[in-house]
């Protein structure tokens, strides 16, 4: 069983700090997903999530709840987000340009923060939705590697479907059915 | 089938994964439903999407780049941010060491009462005083024991030197050192290395700081302090106050004082054991002319009063350190601390409780099955397989835990395997009769010198003390060391063992234990003449009973309890 991302966090901040390398292998790919959804550009993403890291770990002390890392280092990576893309602006004294390059990344993106409600998730769901999607691991191999009944994560992977659809719709961004279109 | 059933099967349902008969009853149910035929088809939509951004995401690969950042950006003075670069490139000159710090005052200046805002403005002058330091050393006294961790305190030990070097170019090193134990880190690897134990800890790359010395580097990097310092200020209430002082040379002094709150309850296992759980007063003080930080203070804060715990009092800056410094000329059979590695039958240790794992390493230990104590102990040397092994277990208590501590403490109650030892019994005195004068182990070499410095009194009914036999000579001396009578202890040993003792005992007494009870209980056995010494080496055996709190912690990632202190 891996360590929870508070045990994790407080292995780092006692004397591990190159444990801080198992959190970022752990959250690499959904927080760069989340940064490309944000700034729109995969170079920019991934300069943005390193920055993020970073940051987070000369904060790591900071962190209050630990249970939270990744909710918590996702409001990093959106600072980061928002520096990266005032820096943008300034190098290239192109007001429209800059402008249209954040409108062609979030504002018109018809996609939306998944990431963030993954990251408010129970620990034991965001840790089956990380490695069945950003992982790329079956849920027979999902359920290997964690040591868990291969139903279990079925279930509780359909379990995180549906708290990830309140999550979303709670935030106004939920896919909708037919009929939810109609009523709004 | 109902409907909570058919929605925790969605996942299993789209891959197929469902027994035939179970498929066929959450379709029908699916197709009778319309609320969950709905709900199903918004899984689907889910699931391709997470899909897509997982694949989005195959090919990030940044592990190796962040921390290579990670240890390249704790090496440096300032942290170079992207907002940092902006502001550079902004303002069109490079703000050097200095700019964090001073970006600190600004915020502070700003935003802070006046007390926060004149300590802001001391400290960030010390910091730009020192911002092109290339080397630094720390010199001062600890209130600790000598063996005990970096940021050990203990307000009823005697200080005792502790010091760091630390160079920061053209690379970084450090070297921390107090009487027991040493760290240094040589720009390669980070070793810890105690003294007393042969034994040691170490990383194969270099940390900017390890082993609990952080609060030393922290002094040792004024930026970061002032930046913490303030910090906490701020975010925690704690209260600054500046004031000036000339000295005797005339020279006037800057000072800053901060009261820092650890939050941790007074009635907390750990509290003030370590400085991070401790209410501390620190006084920084800066020479008004130079600006530069020339000493440390912090005082322990109780209820009861304050006490000096830490005195830095020597800090040499920018001066060449010698290249010894960061070498460590070690023995070639240290016992190096080793990291868990996952065991075949690991499920069975990590589903331990802490009273479970504490007893199952106790019964190790007992039997001296020292593969098995290593499952929840490294290292495992010669000194504590002598210390630990052949115990008998007299109890394991529920275990409790601290605020300021990722483990556990499991209270337990062991006896002992009989230690023996032989005592060094002479009568070539004035009074002629049989005093000790030191202990010595089975080989016959030196473990204690009794450091006799005056001749044994006459005592006025010394015939009866004179006609005692070595071994009775050794038993009285043990008896009035028990009932911690010194007048008739000190009729057996010399005045340096009396006074060593009595200190021990009341140290001891200090921090609450009740010292009869952990006594060892002495016996003297037959005694040899050493025609060599010219004196009598009477066996002795020590039964001792230890009661204490095992500390375990199983943050590592075979999940396992691991023995972390209190042996």
């Amino acid at each position: 069983m891996d360590l929870t991302d508070k045990e994790q966090v407080e292995r780092c901040r006692n004397g591990h700090p190159e444990d801080f390398g198992l959190l970022v292998d752990r959250y690499q790919k959904p927080l760069f997903s989340y940064l490309a959804w944000r700034v729109g550009n995969f170079s920019q993403a991934e300069e943005a999530a390193q920055e993020s890291f970073v940051r987070a770990f000369l904060s790591l002390k900071k962190l209050r709840k630990p249970e939270s890392f990744f909710s918590w280092l996702l409001g990093i990576a959106g600072r980061v987000a928002r520096e990266q893309f005032r820096f943008e602006l300034h190098r290239r004294q192109e007001h429209e340009a800059a402008e249209t390059m954040m409108m062609s990344a979030a504002g018109q993106n018809e996609d939306y923060p998944l990431e963030e409600a993954i990251a408010v998730l129970p620990e034991n769901q965001r840790q089956v939705i990380l490695l069945r999607y950003y992982e790329g691991l079956s849920c027979q191999e999902v359920a290997t590697r964690l040591g868990l009944p291969l139903g279990t994560v079925t279930k509780t992977l359909s379990r995180a479907y549906i708290l990830l659809r309140q999550e979303l719709k709670a935030r106004g961004c939920a896919e909708q059915t037919v009929n939810e279109t109609k009523q709004t | 089938m109902n409907c909570a059933e058919c929605r925790d099967n969605f996942v299993a349902c789209a891959e197929g994964l469902l027994e035939r008969g179970e498929e066929l009853q959450c379709r029908a149910h699916l197709e009778a439903c319309a609320d969950c035929r709905a709900e199903y088809e918004l899984s689907l939509r889910l699931e391709k999407r997470l899909l897509a951004r997982g694949q989005a995401a195959a090919g990030v690969a940044i592990v190796e780049t962040v921390m290579r950042r990670v240890r390249q950006e704790q090496f440096k003075p300032e942290r170079e941010t992207i907002m940092s670069k902006i502001m550079k490139h902004r303002w069109g000159f490079g703000l050097g060491a200095a700019a964090g710090t001073a970006a600190i005052l600004l915020i502070i200046l700003l935003a802070s009462p006046k007390a926060q805002a004149k300590a802001a403005e001391v400290m960030t002058k010390g910091a730009q005083a020192v911002a092109k330091l290339t080397s630094i050393h720390l010199r001062g006294q600890l209130r600790t024991y000598p063996q005990d961790n970096f940021s050990s305190i203990n307000s009823d030990c005697e200080f005792c030197t502790i010091e760091l070097w630390k160079q920061f170019v053209p690379e970084l090193k450090w070297r921390a050192e107090k009487p027991g134990r040493v760290a240094v880190m040589d720009g390669q690897s980070t070793v810890l290395y105690f003294k007393d134990a042969n034994s040691g800890a170490k990383f194969p790359h270099p940390s900017p700081s390890a082993f609990d010395t952080e609060w030393l580097h922290q002094i040792a990097y004024l930026s970061n302090t002032i930046s913490n310092e303030l910090h906490n200020a701020q975010a925690k209430g704690w209260k600054l106050d500046t004031s000036e002082e000339t000295a005797a040379d005339a020279r006037v002094k800057s000072i800053v004082t901060i009261h820092a709150k650890s939050g941790i309850a007074e009635n907390d296992y750990l509290k003030n054991s370590f400085f991070d759980n401790t209410d501390t007063r620190r006084v920084y003080r800066f020479d008004a002319q130079t600006k530069l930080l020339e000493a440390v203070q912090f005082y322990l804060v109780r209820p009861s009063g304050e006490t000096l715990i830490f005195d830095l009092n020597q800090i040499d800056y920018n001066q060449p350190i010698d290249p010894k410094v960061w070498q460590l000329d070690l023995p070639a059979d240290v016992s190096w601390e080793q990291e868990p590695q996952k065991l075949p039958d690991n499920e069975k240790y990590a589903s331990m409780t802490a009273e479970q794992a504490a007893r199952a390493f106790f019964e190790a230990c007992s039997r001296e099955d020292w593969n098995e104590a290593a499952k929840f102990m490294s290292p495992i040397n010669e000194q504590l397989k002598q210390y630990l092994g052949g115990l008998e277990i007299v109890s394991i208590g529920e275990s409790f835990a601290s605020k300021s501590y990722g483990g556990r403490f499991v209270p337990y109650e062991i006896k002992l395997r009989p230690q023996e030892f032989n005592a060094r019994v002479s009568k070539t005195n004035s009074a002629k009769r049989y005093v000790l004068t030191g202990f010595y182990d089975d080989k016959l070499r030196l473990k204690q010198d009794f450091k006799w410095s005056t001749e044994p009194e006459v005592l006025t009914n010394n015939d009866a003390y004179a006609r005692l036999s070595p071994t009775e000579a050794a038993q009285a001396y043990f008896d009035a060391q028990s009932k911690l009578d010194w007048v008739e202890m000190r009729k057996f040993t010399s005045d340096w063992d009396v006074e060593e003792t009595k200190k021990q005992v009341e140290m001891a007494e200090k921090q609450g234990i009740d010292v009869h009870k952990i006594m060892p209980v002495m016996e003297a056995g037959e005694a040899t003449w050493s025609p060599e010494q010219s004196a009598w080496f009477v066996k002795c055996r020590a039964f001792q009973t230890k009661k204490w709190n095992l500390a375990v912690r199983k943050d590592n990632p075979t999940h396992r309890w691991q023995v972390d202190g209190g042996i």
